[in-house]
């Protein structure tokens, strides 16, 4: 504490010190927050195809297009939501299956009360065989990731399903 | 440029020291409570770093230079010996061979 220099380094150290400590008090504050909401999921239209899967085994699969509607209300002091839309459902080949339709990063400052009409699926809901076609529980959930400032990262589900099922035959379509 | 910056004299006495140290570490301790609790009312931490970091700025200020506060009480040195004489300056030194002695 003698010269500028000392005295800098010291300052330095004890505010790095500090800003650690609060950095774990904000992480304190909201570890142990809930940070479910209920979440509303209505799907006004299914359809079914029978296609080629290029990206798989060269074996026709069922290929479903979801239309959807989320309206999630969160609060939040984290940095970022990822939130991504899920279906779980169980044909003969597995008991559990799980794909990804949708997702969506939702950053600090947006709107936070999403209302989305009218969405349509991102991703390509394949089956990997025959499984979609008259599949009576496809359960979709919401789920997301907080993003935090400090802290854990974690996965939350969404406190709302919604369980369609798909049709038993399959849509034809005519342009090829 | 060294011998510039070496002739500024920067020191501060003991007890100016204490009350910097005091000083910076007050104010550092109270823009952290405060920006945390302003970040937690307004659910912004960046806001809680930038107080802290205002705080910092602050005591930078007020501790750094050494400002006269902070040399309000100089040792009061021994006045130096005006004449060494023979006697005078091996009396200290015997003195100090019996100290170390003991």
């Amino acid at each position: 504490m003698n010269t500028v220099l000392s005295r800098a380094n010291s300052l330095f150290a004890f505010s790095l010190s500090v800003m650690a400590a609060l950095t774990f008090g904000c992480f304190i504050t909201t570890a142990f927050k809930d940070r479910r909401v209920p979440v509303d999921i209505h799907v006004s239209k299914v359809m079914l195809k029978n296609v080629d899967d290029f990206t798989g085994p060269r074996e026709r699969s069922d290929l479903g297009f979801i239309t959807f509607d989320v309206s999630p209300i969160f609060d939040w002091n984290v940095k970022q939501l990822f939130l991504y839309l899920s279906a779980e459902y169980s044909t003969k080949s597995n008991s559990l299956n799980q794909v990804v339709l949708w997702d969506k990063i939702v950053l600090r400052g947006e709107n936070t009360k999403l209302n989305l009409r009218d969405m349509k699926s991102k991703y390509f809901f394949f089956d990997d065989g025959n499984g979609l076609r008259a599949n009576k529980n496809i359960t979709l959930t919401l789920s997301w990731n907080v993003v935090p400032n400090a802290g854990i990262l974690p996965l939350v589900a969404g406190s709302g399903h919604f369980s369609l099922h798909f049709p038993d035959t399959y849509e034809t379509t005519k342009s090829y | 440029m060294l011998p510039i910056f070496k002739s500024i004299p920067t020191h501060m006495d003991y007890k100016g020291q204490k009350l910097a140290e005091q000083i910076f570490q007050g104010i550092i301790l109270i823009s952290a409570v405060i920006g945390f609790v302003y970040g937690l009312i307004i659910e912004q931490f960046g806001w809680t770093v930038y107080i802290v970091l205002a705080g910092f700025a602050l005591s930078c200020v007020l501790t750094l230079p050494p400002w006269p506060m902070y040399r309000r009480n100089p040792l009061s040195w021994q006045p130096a010996l005006s004449e060494p004489s023979g006697e005078s300056s091996q009396k200290p030194q015997e003195s100090l061979k019996k100290k170390k002695h003991k």
